[in-house]
């Protein structure tokens, strides 16, 4: 699926999972997350994951849940009470507060595990092509970086081989350094090799790059953005004046944006092979926009009031207006699209 | 001179708009108060308008810092050394220390020690940029994760004249004893001072999410001096603990890594870091007339 169709399902997930703190149109939303989850193929590029997120999601909800239930004592359905007086924790230990908790929980683990879908089932490359064109020697870092760490990895793997023939083994953090040692200066030998080949292929970052990156008017821009921003944000956190604030924040990160601008627009940027937008980019976007439609426009007729649910002061079952669900529903877009690009094939 | 001039304004904006951003629960005054949950939409708002304007201070100073990627050499000094600290971060997630234990931050420390204090914020923000890429932790907290480890590295320089310092007082004598130099001494005590800070900073991100007793919890309206109190009863209770793990273990891989480590990069130093000009030769008698 296309980079720009992906980031329209990551906003349209993440502003639902903003939006509501209803448990049922949570778990729905969450539901499609693990379709999606479940159903894409990860990327090859990227590096297994060392750990599982659906077990994370869990274990955040559950923390959520038990250190809310232990520390908020409000609420009607009094499950127990804990007695004495510890601070913090001495009092009635409720229904609603465990719920709230865990439905705080369940939007954290549904923001965390849309990133974590993103960003593992676009390839590194595409990650790294999102970086703006103004920042063309970091990227050019970062695809260096994210090239060599696989080979980092297995060239650790390599000393500690090497060491352990030689009867080296790891026991407390003295036993360390003849691991990293080598690492590091094997790291930045292969640092300059590669240094060397780049200047052999004509890879100039020298004299006309860094004279761009010396130009006075964007870096004028991007010190007055700075100072608008600084000073509009310390106009808003006072409570002096909102439309100023605004003004000011807005016209701050709109004078660093055009010097990012006009910092990029000398850099062209190509593609060897780009990605072809399809069809079912088109539908997972529509799908985004409908998902952003029933969740954050007050469209007439739709029960969207109930999407801020709270369970206190005495549980009840929260509402769910059907409609709003099936627009949720618009978040299987990666899966759907998937399906229908494999079906054309 | 006036190219260095701006550069040194763009990153002292830059610096202190970011912490601003940060440390915005100590500032903001009755915004949220009047609604039925007063703190809990606005913190959300709040928290949103924070993660934006932190990136737009990090978008700002790595465009100014990435100005000082002027050979070949530094780039790919860069990308290894970011390749190789993303692989610790890597190794770390898989197999996790105790507490708050990383083991990144002492090479972002000698990189900014070494190589200068912009080389040092770009470590530390690439080092999170590209172990969250490969690992698939690219999300809001990102551009704070980048703002203060870059800071780490960006700080650094600040040790020169404390080690100058400290090696005048400093006898040989004492070294010899003691064991350890002045430099390693203050890189180590500044490791473990970061070590609670990044945390301290991390913090705030949260903070103003979490439900808890009034007075650990955060409110619209505090006040500067109730604020910083009650964030500070925060962080002693949840945070401290967690924290110590993460100065300690600084502290640990400081004193088992640093010498080596710092003697390679010096090393490598010399290797990576120089400039050549053209030598024009006179005609007449072969003897260098200019160039510099």
């Amino acid at each position: 699926m296309h980079t720009w169709a992906w980031l329209a399902w990551l906003a349209s997930a993440l502003a639902a999972l903003s939006a509501t703190r209803n448990p049922l149109y949570l778990l729905l939303g969450l539901t499609c997350l693990a379709l999606v989850g479940v159903g894409q193929p990860r990327d090859e590029s990227h590096l297994p994951s060392p750990f599982s997120p659906w077990k994370f999601g869990l274990v955040l909800v559950g923390l959520a849940a038990g250190f809310n239930a232990l520390t908020s004592h409000y609420g009607e359905s009094i499950l127990f009470t804990i007695p004495g007086k510890l601070p913090l924790l001495s009092g009635a230990v409720t229904l609603e507060a465990l719920l709230y908790g865990a439905t705080n929980g369940l939007a954290l683990a549904g923001l965390l595990g849309a990133f974590w879908i993103f960003a593992r089932a676009l390839p590194v490359r595409a990650l790294i092509g999102l970086i703006p064109r103004a920042f063309y020697p970091l990227a050019t870092v970062t695809a260096i970086a994210v090239t060599y760490l696989p080979a980092t990895l297995r060239q650790f793997q390599q000393i500690r081989e090497a060491q352990a023939v030689r009867g080296h083994a790891l026991r407390g953090l003295r036993d360390w350094p003849p691991l990293f040692m080598p690492l590091l200066v094997g790291g930045l030998e292969r640092a300059m090799q590669l240094a060397e080949a780049m200047t052999a292929r004509g890879f100039a970052s020298l004299g006309e790059q860094a004279g761009l990156h010396r130009q006075t008017a964007p870096r004028l821009a991007l010190l007055a953005g700075l100072l608008l921003l600084g000073a509009g944000w310390m106009v808003l956190l006072g409570g002096w004046s909102k439309p100023a604030s605004g003004l000011m924040l807005g016209g701050g990160a709109g004078l660093i944006l055009a010097g990012l601008w006009a910092l990029g627009r000398r850099y062209p940027r190509s593609s060897y092979r780009p990605p072809r937008w399809r069809g079912s980019d088109t539908l997972c976007v529509a799908e985004a926009l409908l998902v952003l439609g029933v969740t954050l426009l007050p469209l007439p007729g739709l029960g969207a009031e109930g999407l801020w649910y709270t369970p206190y002061p005495k549980l009840a079952l929260p509402p769910f207006d059907w409609r709003v669900g099936v627009g949720l529903l618009g978040l299987l877009g990666p899966l759907l699209g998937q399906g229908r690009s494999e079906s054309a094939k | 001179m006036r190219s260095r001039l701006l550069g040194l304004a763009i990153t002292l904006a830059a610096a202190v708009s970011g912490l601003l951003a940060l440390l915005y629960p100590f500032f903001l005054s009755d915004l949220g108060a009047g609604r039925a949950a007063p703190g809990q939409l606005r913190a959300g708002e709040m928290s949103v308008l924070m993660t934006l304007l932190l990136g737009l201070c990090v978008l700002a100073l790595l465009a100014e810092a990435q100005g000082h990627l002027l050979s070949t050499r530094l780039v790919a000094l860069l990308g290894v050394l970011a390749a190789l600290n993303s692989a610790l971060r890597f190794l770390e997630t898989a197999i996790p220390g105790p507490g708050g234990f990383s083991p990144i931050f002492f090479l972002i420390i000698l990189v900014g020690y070494v190589f200068g204090g912009r080389m040092g914020f770009l470590m530390g923000a690439l080092t999170l940029l590209v172990s969250g890429l490969v690992t698939g932790g690219v999300g809001p907290w990102l551009p704070g994760q980048m703002f203060t480890a870059g800071w780490v590295g960006l700080s650094t320089p600040l040790l020169r004249p404390l080690v100058r310092g400290l090696q005048r007082l400093w006898p040989r004598e004492a070294e010899k004893r003691v064991g350890f130099t002045p430099e390693l001494l203050a890189l180590t005590a500044f490791a473990i001072a970061w070590g609670f800070l990044y945390g301290g900073l991390m913090n705030l991100w949260e903070w103003p999410f979490i439900l808890g007793p009034e007075g650990q919890s955060w409110q619209a309206g505090l006040g500067l001096w109730t604020g910083v109190q009650r964030y500070a009863a925060y962080y002693l209770v949840t945070s401290l603990v967690w924290d110590l793990m993460a100065a300690l273990g600084n502290l640990l891989l400081m004193l088992a890594f640093g010498p080596p480590a710092l003697r390679a990069l010096r090393r490598f130093r010399q290797r990576f870091v120089f400039e050549y000009s053209a030598l024009i030769l006179s005609e007449n008698s072969g003897a260098p007339a200019g160039g510099d």
